[in-house]
């Protein structure tokens, strides 16, 4: 992945899904939105592949005859693995909870918007080549909170779950795998709103500003401060 | 399973607590019967009854005043006390009483609850006054004696020297000291013998010497020195009397009485009455008997409870299993222990327990088989809508996503099980909130209003969907949704409204009924949104009610707070 960041190569992604039409479907998908795009059939032959190609991604199914996704997902983690989406038949927040727990770096329900699936490829691809920690299926600790990132929820130190919006969700990820650095509205914008076009650098204070008042607690120094006429910056550091 | 046994009835715990108590109170008895003495009894001599009451009435003649003997209480009044039915034996120490008063027997009452016969045995103790009368008695006896002895041996002395040298003056000090040895042998002498003779030769009457001796009442040496002076006799005091037996006969011809009252007439025609006061001796007798049955039953009441809960423990487990199993399928086997009732209930819990989890595992495999069937076309059919026209891929993605939509919410309420997910405590404020900012995100009009953080417990995703499905609701009838917070006392209150035409009164119960829907034409989604809310809802404790609003729809949660 590092070799990818040097050189313009198109992604690879590996496609494993039992239904051919679904499989041929997404390759003709990948291709056109500039991928390297391979497929496999089941688990065995995805490790075929990945041993004779490689691949910096895998779109996986999470229901195949044999063993099944959650398992070859859970087996592949620890490793210097690819990073996984799941394209699951079962769309419960349950299953998503389960998927991400399990170790997949995003979860997607059939049937998506093909164009959604693309779209949050190259959002997997990018955080995994720009976080410092992108630990899925964990959470993530900072000044007492914990960001639980499976249930894209926030824990506050009263133990006291806080919900998050999906905005509010990506924005914190992208800060606390960005810990202590300046990150400027356009770069706010790319990592958290990937999928919404039409979002402005206003959208990023709204959103910061909502934040700040979930993450605020009277007597503890602020978490996300602003840094002005640069942006905003993370101001704690997160354990793992 | 994890022990073996039937374990007892539970007829046979309460069997053996039964038992264990009748157990109990029969050592408590035995102990009675066994350790504590034969109860004293309050029974005195009549005449001693009566000896007492002389003594109380010469008081109260002489000084006007109540005696204030301990024993037995006193008092003064108009009326002559009760008059006994009475055996002969007291109307003997009546009639011995007014005599001794110098009254007629009509002046004096002697009235007794109980009257033994006389020749009962007593139960009495040789008391230490008894002993140090005794030894009184005897050390005065004994210097008497030896005064009497002395005397007399000097006065034999006195002739003796007389007669030898009428013209000597004093004795010589050898001869006192002779005199001082001879007192001690016939002193001693006499004590053993208990009787001291002799004889002395015609003397004067010694006017001078006042005859103490013979003065004093000597009761045992009856020697007044008689006028012809010749023999006479000492007899020296007995040796210390045998200690008392415990058991005496009573005097013969005297009644034993308990309970008595005796009375007198006093000069002014007023009575004195004497009643015999608390026997204390009996009381300090209850207590024993009391602090042993105390005890026993003490002893019981903490064996009947350490009983009680080694009985009830299994119960309280039992219940808590149970409960368990309830809110978690999953949860641990309840253990089969306790009375044998107990162990029944607990393996048909397990038995139970293990059909829902066969069932339960039987629909999670169902659903999941069931929306991969149903999905799986639908991304076909979503993956060949990409490569038509623009304009068509739009329409088909649209009725692709509707029956996505459809599919999504059977398989929601059919796997719906309020009890699967954990309850923590969560800000409901910024779930509203972020809820809001999700819709607002996608462009669509739904606003939160109250408080900023209102902290529940609850089922995060529950919740989730419980408001989604509501706010859903809103803007498939309405266009738009306004969500308000307010804490109550105990409740949180949420108002989901909207702009809609709002809800009849006649159907506002029917809408939360499973596939039910308001107006069947032109609306997407299967009826199922309002019944899945409902059940969230009441699971966490709470309810859902449609109210009357000014426009549109007014649906309020109330929750636990």
């Amino acid at each position: 992945m590092a070799l990818m960041a040097e050189t313009p190569q198109p992604p690879r992604v590996l496609i494993v899904d039992d239904d051919g039409d679904i499989r041929d479907g997404l390759v003709q998908v990948f291709e056109r939105a500039g991928f390297v795009a391979s497929a496999a059939a089941d688990v065995p032959a995805m490790e075929r592949a990945l041993a004779v190609t490689g691949a910096d991604l895998i779109v996986l199914d999470l229901m195949m005859p044999g063993e099944d996704g959650l398992s070859a997902c859970k087996r592949l983690s620890g490793k210097g693995r690819p990073p996984i989406i799941m394209l699951s038949a079962l769309g419960d927040d349950a299953d998503r909870i389960v998927g991400l727990e399990i170790g997949a770096d995003d979860y997607l329900a059939k049937p998506c918007n093909p164009r959604e699936l693309v779209a949050r490829a190259r959002a997997v691809l990018r955080r995994a080549r720009d976080a410092e920690t992108a630990p899925p299926g964990e959470s993530i600790r900072f000044a007492g909170f914990r960001l639980d990132i499976p249930r894209r929820e926030l824990v506050d130190p009263d133990d006291v779950v806080i919900p998050l919006s999906a905005g509010e969700f990506r924005l914190l990820r992208a800060f606390v795998e960005r810990p202590q650095r300046v990150l400027s509205r356009e770069q706010l914008l790319d990592y958290a709103f990937d999928n919404d076009a039409d979002v402005f650098d206003r959208a990023v204070d709204v959103q910061v500003s909502r934040l700040r008042k979930k993450l605020e607690r009277p007597g503890a120094p602020e978490i996300i401060r602003t840094v002005r006429g640069e942006g905003y910056l993370f101001a704690v550091k997160p354990v793992l | 399973m994890t022990r073996s046994g039937r374990g007892l009835p539970i007829a046979a715990y309460l069997a053996l607590l039964v038992a264990l108590a009748l157990t109990s109170a029969f050592v408590a008895v035995l102990a009675i019967v066994i350790w504590l003495p034969p109860r004293p009894p309050d029974v005195v001599p009549a005449n001693v009854v009566a000896a007492h009451f002389k003594a109380g009435y010469e008081h109260m003649r002489e000084t006007g005043e109540l005696s204030r003997h301990g024993a037995v209480s006193w008092s003064v009044r108009g009326q002559a006390p009760r008059e006994n039915e009475g055996s002969a034996h007291t109307r003997v120490t009546q009639v011995q009483l007014a005599e001794a008063l110098a009254l007629r027997p009509e002046q004096v009452r002697f009235a007794a609850d109980h009257v033994e016969r006389a020749d009962t045995f007593v139960f009495r103790v040789r008391d230490v006054t008894d002993a140090a009368r005794d030894g009184a008695r005897v050390r005065r006896d004994r210097e008497r004696l030896r005064r009497e002895v002395e005397r007399v041996v000097r006065e034999r002395h006195r002739q003796h020297i007389g007669e030898a040298h009428t013209e000597d003056s004093p004795p010589e000090p050898a001869d006192a000291e002779a005199l001082e040895a001879e007192v001690r042998a016939e002193v001693d002498r006499a004590l053993r013998a208990h009787r001291f003779e002799f004889d002395l030769p015609d003397l004067p009457e010694p006017p001078d010497v006042p005859d103490t001796p013979a003065t004093g009442a000597v009761p045992t040496a009856p020697a007044p020195p008689a006028p012809p002076r010749r023999g006479v006799t000492i007899v020296a005091p007995a040796p210390d009397a045998p200690a008392v037996p415990i058991f005496a006969r009573a005097p013969p011809g005297v009644a034993l009485v308990s309970g008595f009252q005796v009375g007198a007439q006093l000069p002014d025609g007023r009575w004195l009455v004497m009643s015999q006061g608390r026997n204390w001796a009996e009381l300090s007798w209850i207590g024993r008997a009391a602090l042993i049955i105390g005890a026993t039953l003490f002893v019981l009441s903490l064996l009947a409870l350490w009983f009680a809960r080694r009985l009830t423990r299994p119960i309280r487990n039992f219940s808590d299993a149970v409960q368990a199993v309830g809110v978690n399928p999953q949860s641990a086997p309840v253990r089969e222990e306790g009375p044998r009732e107990l162990r029944g209930a607990a393996r048909a819990v397990n038995t139970m327990q293990a059909r829902l989890r066969a069932l339960i595992a039987d629909r999670t495999k169902t659903l999941a088989a069931v929306a991969h069937d149903m999905r799986t076309p639908l991304m076909r059919l979503r993956l060949t809508a990409e490569n038509t026209p623009a304009e068509q891929r739009e329409k088909l993605a649209k009725e692709i996503e509707e029956v996505e939509a459809l599919v999504a919410s059977f398989i929601a309420f059919a796997r719906d099980d309020p009890a699967e997910e954990a309850r923590v405590r969560l800000d409901l404020a910024a779930l509203l909130q972020s809820l809001a900012d999700d819709h607002g995100a996608h462009g669509r009009n739904v606003s939160y209003e109250g408080e900023e953080r209102v902290v529940i417990t609850g089922q995060s995703l529950g919740l989730k969907r419980l408001f989604s499905n509501l706010v859903d609701n809103a803007l498939k009838y309405g266009a738009s949704a306004r969500i308000k917070l307010r804490r109550e006392e105990n409740t949180v209150v949420i108002d989901v409204e909207d702009e809609g035409p709002g809800v009849p009164p006649e159907q506002r119960e029917s809408v939360f009924e499973p596939f039910v829907r308001l107006n069947e034409e032109g609306t997407r989604g299967a009826g199922l949104g309002l019944a899945a809310a409902r059940s969230i809802a009441r699971a966490h404790g709470g309810d859902i009610a449609i109210l009357d609003a000014e426009k549109g729809a007014l649906l309020r949660v109330t929750l636990p707070g």
